[in-house]
């Protein structure tokens, strides 16, 4: 077997920007029949090296060999025609065309100067056969879930003949069971002697795809793939160095009370939902995708009204018609979405702080500037936020300081109940341990935290207790510490079972 | 924040240097006492008309109809005073409620049953100057008042009375922006709506309510307008929308929303009227014009866009041009 010569190669790839190297000779060996793991925090040049090799930057020196002869990837195109596929975190799919149109965009087949309309839709279906995927080549590509849409960019990817199909940042909004099917996917892919380049910021599915993995750290590589064991915990020393802080839980629960919901429904998937939370703890909700999760999230911050049942704070009954009663009451949701739900990209992180709670900063209808400061940067210090933050736009912050900063806004308008949806989606393992840590101060200050995650690990490792969804309701209530993985997926599965 | 706003004002304000620098360079009548006062009396109503547009702007909305709305009050507002009799401060409270009507029919529309905004005020363009035509057999209403035109010509301590109203409405304007929850919250219902409303603010009311702004201030431009001609006319404020909506773009303000500084839409006004000025003084005839004002509203928005390319690129010149054994370096 020729397994060891490498289709992809890289060599002492170096990609300067003004002030930074963002890849400082960079040597990658990627061989057909191998998925391969790009891994590394935020800011560590994964991104500028997935650029390089789709032809978006050029490396400022160094080269890339394609089966050992040196290429130019001059842009996409040529990177395309190259055998270089890429499947972005946003698809490159065209949302009002049919999936064979997609597939074939940019190289219709043609008869004469017709569209050959069978054509494309018979090679469309076999695209689709090849992979092992059920989806309609006359479906509108809009009208797909996300996993299906990746499908689509994916038989893109075939059909073009790509050697090597890069997926960045793959599953960040997919469940469980549609990682499982993009992994088998993934595999198959692998056995017919393609070479996938998979970058993700979960670990957890890293080590159970990849067959190696490369770590960079500051631009630079850290540990090539054959130095890399397969295994969370080496390779997170390897990209931080530390890991036993991994997960920081601070045990802060009290007895007292502070939410207790009452079998509430809403007509959108809550169905009879019932648990508490106490002071200082943090309550997991675990279940699958579309088990209801977001949606009692949604139900305890006024966005989804109750059609019965009840939701009390503090031992006082709540009537929540919007989002704004359920501030006013103390209730904070730190959003799924950061970039469409959270963050102002028009302003500062200070304003981003502040805008919850203007009230706190209105003195005779006015805006005290000076307070406003104040308070923020207060905030900015104590959760550790770059004290840029004040006066910088937030879009030119890193995930890590975006989320804090949306954190912080909730502690700025002074809630009591932080509901935090998928709080470390997209952010780099240093940051994800500063968020951990902001956890603990939260629960040490008294406040009550519901924790929403797909990522078990962390669910398990950071929450009191968890509740288990299904169906729109609390199925289960468990000590997180007499849980393991196992059983989180195994009962969420279970439940949705029984359920079905 | 500080910061923010003198960047954000800068820009604008050096094109308006300039221009006028240019206009005052090239033609000699500019700098007259006559011809300057002149141009206050130009700018002040599109100046004032543009607050609104540009508030509107920065909800991520946009006005299409206070020319017409324009229309359709100086025409009630004549009408009720010849015809009528009615003492002119009422009428001018009346033309006001009604601007806050009509820019409340917009708000709803948009902000309650949300349909975009340049549906409705496109519609509202069509319907405001149809109903000016259904008043007086849709004949201008002439010699309205003999008190009306001093609104407009008076002046106070030598200095034309409409200075004061510019200066007046954008203090008001630039304070409640600056210095209220409100303005702040208008800028974060244009920046990011679905925020906006999970932080608790009242996307729907704020929208409404930079409609009904939008209506007052064509009140005023309407006021004003039947002032300066002592007349009501459902031919006025034709092509009003446009400008004002340039005036708020050349001052910087972004059609995507929640970025932008109100004063800054004075100086993009100011900017058109004077280059408009300038052709005039030179006879130049009013189609070149035209042409003239499109090429400036893109060059404007271009050089705001590529700004920070630009600024590259001249560096990149002036050092290769200082250090010529150097080689510049232009990066991303």
């Amino acid at each position: 077997m020729e397994e060891s010569v490498p289709v992809w190669e890289l060599r002492n790839v170096t990609k300067r920007f003004p002030g930074v190297v963002a890849n400082d000779s960079v040597s990658l060996s990627l061989v057909a029949g191998r998925i391969h793991g790009l891994l590394g925090e935020n800011g560590c040049g994964k991104s500028t090296l997935v650029k390089v090799l789709c032809g978006v930057h050029q490396p400022d020196s160094g080269e890339i060999l394609c089966a050992g002869r040196p290429v130019v990837l001059a842009d996409p195109i040529a990177a395309r025609r190259a055998g270089i596929a890429t499947v972005f975190q946003e698809f490159s799919l065209v949302q009002t065309l049919s999936v064979a149109e997609n597939i074939y965009l940019g190289r219709l087949p043609r008869n004469r100067w017709r569209i050959d309309w069978p054509a494309m839709r018979e090679g469309a279906r076999r695209v689709l056969g090849r992979i092992h995927v059920a989806i309609d080549p006359d479906a509108i590509v809009g009208e797909l879930s996300t996993a299906g849409q990746q499908v689509v960019e994916i038989a893109k990817a075939i059909a073009a003949n790509a050697s090597m199909i890069i997926l960045d940042e793959p599953t960040t909004a997919l469940g469980p069971d549609e990682i499982a099917e993009l992994h088998r996917l993934l595999l198959r892919l692998r056995d017919d002697g393609r070479i996938i380049l998979y970058i993700s910021h979960r670990l957890d599915e890293v080590v159970e795809l990849v067959d190696e993995a490369t770590i960079l750290k500051d631009g630079r590589v850290v540990s090539n793939a054959a130095e890399t064991p397969v295994e969370i915990r080496a390779i997170v020393r390897k990209m931080v160095g530390r890991v036993e802080e991994h997960f920081p839980k601070a045990a802060n629960a009290t007895g007292d009370a502070l939410l207790d919901v009452r079998s509430i429904h809403t007509s959108n998937r809550v169905a009879g939902a019932s648990f508490t939370v106490g002071r200082g703890e943090v309550f997991g909700l675990g279940g699958v995708l579309g088990s209801g999760r977001t949606e009692i999230a949604r139900a305890l911050f006024g966005v989804d009204v109750l059609r019965q049942g009840e939701i009390r704070l503090r031992g006082k009954s709540l009537k929540l018609l919007s989002s704004r009663d359920a501030i006013a009451a103390g209730i904070a949701l730190v959003p799924e979405n950061r970039k469409s739900d959270g963050l102002f990209f028009n302003f500062s992180g200070l304003e981003n702080i502040s805008i919850a709670g203007l009230g706190r900063i209105t003195h005779r209808a006015m805006l005290d500037h000076a307070r406003e400061r104040r308070l923020t940067h207060g905030l900015i210090q104590s959760l550790r936020i770059t004290p840029t933050a004040g006066t910088a736009l937030v879009g030119e912050l890193s995930g890590g300081n975006q989320q804090k900063i949306v954190i912080a806004r909730w502690l700025f308008a002074e809630a009591e109940l932080f509901v935090l949806d998928e709080p470390t989606q997209g952010i780099d393992v240093g940051a994800k341990i500063a968020v951990y840590q902001l956890v603990n101060e939260l629960t040490a200050a008294g406040k009550g935290v519901i924790l929403i995650s797909s990522d078990y690990d962390e669910l398990l490792a950071m929450s009191d207790r968890i509740g288990i969804v299904s169906r729109g309701r609390i199925v289960a209530i468990r000590d997180a510490r007499s849980l393991d993985k196992a059983d989180l997926v195994k009962a969420s599965a279970d439940q949705e079972e029984l359920a079905a | 924040m500080k910061r923010l706003v003198s960047n954000q004002i800068v820009g604008p304000l050096a094109a308006l240097l300039l221009v006028a620098v240019v206009v005052a360079l090239t033609t000699n009548r500019f700098l007259d006492v006559g011809n300057l006062s002149n141009l206050i009396l130009q700018v002040s109503i599109v100046a004032i008309v543009a607050i609104g547009s540009t508030i509107v702007i920065f909800t991520g909305g946009i006005d299409l109809s206070p020319g017409s709305a324009i229309a359709l009050m100086t025409m009630v507002f004549a009408m009720t005073i010849k015809f009528g009799g009615v003492p002119l401060p009422f009428a001018v409270l009346l033309v006001l409620l009604i601007g806050v009507f009509l820019g409340a029919v917009n708000g709803v529309l948009t902000a309650y049953f949300r349909i975009p905004s340049f549906i409705t005020t496109l519609a509202a363009l069509s319907a405001f100057r149809g109903s000016a035509f259904m008043f007086n057999n849709g004949s201008p209403v002439f010699s309205v008042h003999p008190k009306l035109e001093p609104i407009f010509y008076g002046s106070l301590l030598g200095v034309p009375l409409p200075l004061f109203y510019v200066i007046g409405l954008y203090a008001l304007a630039f304070f409640v922006m600056r210095y209220t929850a409100f303005g702040r919250t208008i800028y974060a219902v244009g920046g990011n709506p679905q925020a906006a409303a999970l932080s608790g603010l009242n996307v729907a009311r704020t929208r409404f309510l930079a409609f009904v702004i939008a209506g007052a201030m064509a009140a005023v431009g309407a006021v004003l307008m039947a002032a300066r001609l002592n007349s009501g006319s459902p031919n006025y404020g034709v092509g009003m929308e446009l400008s004002a909506i340039a005036a708020a773009v050349i001052g910087g303000a972004s059609l995507a929303g929640g970025r932008g500084q109100i004063v800054s839409t004075v100086i993009g006004a100011l900017t058109i009227v004077i280059v408009q000025n300038a052709l005039n003084l030179n006879a130049v005839p009013a189609s070149a014009q035209n042409v003239i004002i499109g090429a400036i509203i893109v060059t404007a928005v271009g050089v705001d866009m590529w700004r920070g390319e630009i600024g590259r690129a001249l560096a990149f010149i002036v050092g290769a041009l200082t250090s010529p054994g150097q080689k510049g370096k232009v990066d991303q």
